[in-house]
């Protein structure tokens, strides 16, 4: 066993024993997260996360689109087809006799006589639709939210940091201020002016959210690019005469790039967070879409009766959350030297 | 350069920043569709009276001038008069803004108590199972939903238990004789303190509800700052030389490692802020995250604008006062040489 061992260890073409294992580069990242079991688990739920939300795009939106023409629609393919064939529908009320079941074989104390079924397992809502059928199809909301607020944040702040802390100087100036001023209003508060005046769906709250969040991609890339630019390869590609754009993206912002990752995947939770607040408000996918802050806007009114209702879009949040910030720390773990020493 | 002058400069520096705020708010609520008259006067009013409320708030004029002259307002320090409240706007707020501010301080406390401890003795205790626990602890504390929280803590402590009220806050300052929980015939001091115990039973809820985000993201920032701190050279000679581990943690370690944690309390207040709104919406509490909700709801431009620069410069305070304190825990920051 160990002499099997020691022969795949060593490198023949090398004198010593076993060759250095580089210490940078992705290959050593991905190598490092997967030695980690609790990133290996936060990869797990965002993968299940990811699958169920594809899932639900396809159903919903992808059909939706489809099924408004003759040419699928007769061939059976419309909005909730997959839902409807092997469940229920997330978005159609089954009428009143349905409504607040709590989960399997619970009762309620309300409703004697509406007892949890196995039809419904986690229960239904006061509207009497499926709740875990919704919590599925809230994914695909949470995912997308997350993730296109987070890549607006990180297009932008990064241009903005690294253009910032390239050139210094006035430039330096006024965008930093800009930033702080952006980051002086609540950015819920900002989000929700925002949403006001622009529209109040999801695609405004997706928007609104990756431009409050801007500040903190800039001052973080900012930060790193102050110590990049006077590095020899960032002096030898400027004499050489590469031009200034060329120069911040092909070769600064690349290497000012780790913690930048780190924050990326960390602000996916947050921002999930910051959204289900904002639906929670009422500004966010409107009715009938399923979301989860939604839901638990919904669920306020009917705590007393049912408070079932408002417990499982909570988990779903925050089980998504854990597993994008188990991913961020295994991240930020395999990238900080002073961890890996 | 002395504390003073050292706090006046950063006043002044948080002048650039409070005008972008009032800017940015003013283009964005003047972006918001609809008309505040129709607010005011229901759907159809007569052109008399449209006009006249339109001249009243300067809504006649362009837009520059009135940006023009509302910044000269702010400059007076007056913010005008609310739209949908018919008050001004600093009376407004000067209503809502103790209560807020009582949350969060009282949240921020809260947050600390449980953080600080929590974090030494996680990074003391590394990798045994009470670190393990802090750890979870911190790490669902910066997943969960702050208001969903707030859900759970009244469907437990308010419906099934019935110990703590789910709604409003009492200030611990408040008129005893504005309270039912207050017996009348009581004598002063009895009446205050029921004042106070009222305060407090309506205190604990929202409090955990807004402070628990902060307190995890403390507790973590605590954690890898103490472990720094431990692994440095001169707490390795103090441990050489046979000095206890709590004298350690008391004396050398716990001073250096609060730096980064004052840091981040300065900048969770601009998130506090935002889960204050939250807060305010889950147990119905009149503060300021709720007023400005209504603002906004009711395009009552003034109230939007006051709330949002009295949110700015509570936050940019907040900066000082967490700059100022740094000075507190080293004594190697002075504002000496500092610009």
């Amino acid at each position: 066993m160990s002499n099997a061992t020691y022969e795949t260890d060593t490198d023949p073409d090398t004198d010593g024993p076993a060759a250095v294992e580089s210490r940078v580069g992705w290959r050593y990242t991905i190598s490092q997260v997967k030695r980690d079991p609790t990133a290996v688990a936060g990869l797990v739920i965002v993968a299940f996360m990811t699958t169920v939300a594809n899932i639900a795009f396809v159903d919903d939106v992808l059909f939706g689109f489809l099924g408004q023409y003759a040419f699928f629609a007769n061939r059976g393919i419309e909005q909730f087809v997959l839902a409807e064939t092997f469940w229920v529908n997330p978005e159609v009320d089954p009428g009143t006799n349905q409504i607040l079941r709590p989960p399997v074989f619970m009762t309620n104390e309300l409703y004697p006589e509406q007892p949890g079924t196995m039809a419904h397992p986690l229960g239904t809502d006061h509207r009497g639709r499926d709740v875990l059928v919704r919590l599925f199809y809230g994914t695909r909301i949470a995912i997308t939210v997350g993730i296109v607020s987070t890549g607006i944040a990180l297009v932008v702040g990064t241009v903005v940091g690294a253009v910032a802390g390239y050139y210094g100087g006035w430039v330096d100036d006024a965008l930093m201020r800009a930033s702080e001023t952006l980051y002086a209003i609540p950015f819920l508060v900002l989000v929700i002016a925002f949403m006001t005046a622009f529209g109040r769906d999801l695609t405004f709250a997706m928007v609104g959210v990756g431009i409050a969040t801007i500040p903190s991609f800039a001052r973080l890339i900012r930060s790193r690019v102050l110590s990049v630019r006077e590095e020899d390869y960032v002096e030898a590609a400027r004499s050489a005469g590469v031009r200034d754009r060329n120069v911040i993206f092909r070769h600064v912002v690349p290497n000012s790039f780790a913690p930048v990752l780190v924050q990326a995947t960390l602000q996916v939770g947050v921002n999930i967070l910051i959204i289900a607040g904002l639906s929670f408000l009422g500004y966010g996918a409107q009715p009938p879409t399923a979301s989860w802050g939604q839901m638990l806007n919904n669920s306020k009114e009917y705590m007393l009766p049912n408070p079932w209702f408002s417990i499982w879009p909570g988990i779903a949040i925050l089980v998504t959350v854990v597993g994008f910030n188990l991913i961020g720390d295994g991240l930020r773990d395999a990238l900080d030297p002073r961890i890996n020493n | 350069m002395g504390r003073l002058r050292y706090t006046t400069v950063r006043l002044l520096q948080a002048i650039p920043v409070l005008l972008g705020v009032v800017t940015i708010t003013f283009f964005l609520t003047d972006a918001i569709p609809g008309d505040p008259v129709q607010i005011m006067l229901g759907p159809s009013p007569s052109a008399q009276q449209a006009d006249a409320i339109r001249a009243k708030f300067g809504l006649d004029q362009p837009l520059y001038v009135r940006y023009v002259n509302y910044l000269a307002d702010v400059v007076r320090l007056d913010l005008g008069e609310s739209i949908y409240y018919g008050v001004p706007v600093t009376q407004k707020i000067m209503e809502r803004l103790p209560v807020t501010l009582f949350l969060l301080l009282s949240s921020f406390t809260f947050a600390l108590c449980t953080a600080v401890p929590l974090g030494i003795l996680s990074a003391k205790r590394r990798n045994e199972p009470t670190d393990h626990v802090s750890r979870i602890v911190a790490l669902f504390g910066v997943s969960t939903p702050s208001f969903w929280i707030g859900l759970m803590l009244i469907i437990v402590f308010s419906f099934k238990l019935g110990w703590l009220p789910a709604t409003n806050i009492v200030l611990p300052w408040a008129d005893p004789a504005s309270l039912d929980a207050v017996d009348p015939d009581a004598s002063w001091l009895v009446a205050r303190w029921q004042v106070v115990a009222t305060s407090a039973k309506h205190l604990v809820l929202p409090m955990i509800t807004l402070g628990t985000l902060q307190m995890a993201a403390f507790t973590r920032i605590e954690r890898s700052s103490m472990l720094e701190v431990l692994g440095e050279e001169y707490v390795k000679l103090a441990r050489a030389y046979g000095v206890s581990e709590f004298t350690i943690v008391r004396k050398h370690a716990f001073r250096n490692a609060q730096l980064p944690l004052l840091t981040l309390v300065g900048l969770q207040l601009t998130s506090a802020l935002g889960g204050a709104v939250l807060t305010e919406t889950v147990f119905s509490i009149n503060g300021m995250g709720r007023l400005i909700i209504t603002a906004i709801n009711n395009q009552d431009f003034p109230l939007v604008m006051g709330t949002t620069l009295v949110f700015g410069l509570v936050f940019v305070i907040g900066v000082i006062i967490t700059d100022l304190s740094y000075a507190l825990v080293d004594p190697r920051v002075s504002f000496e040489g500092s610009e």
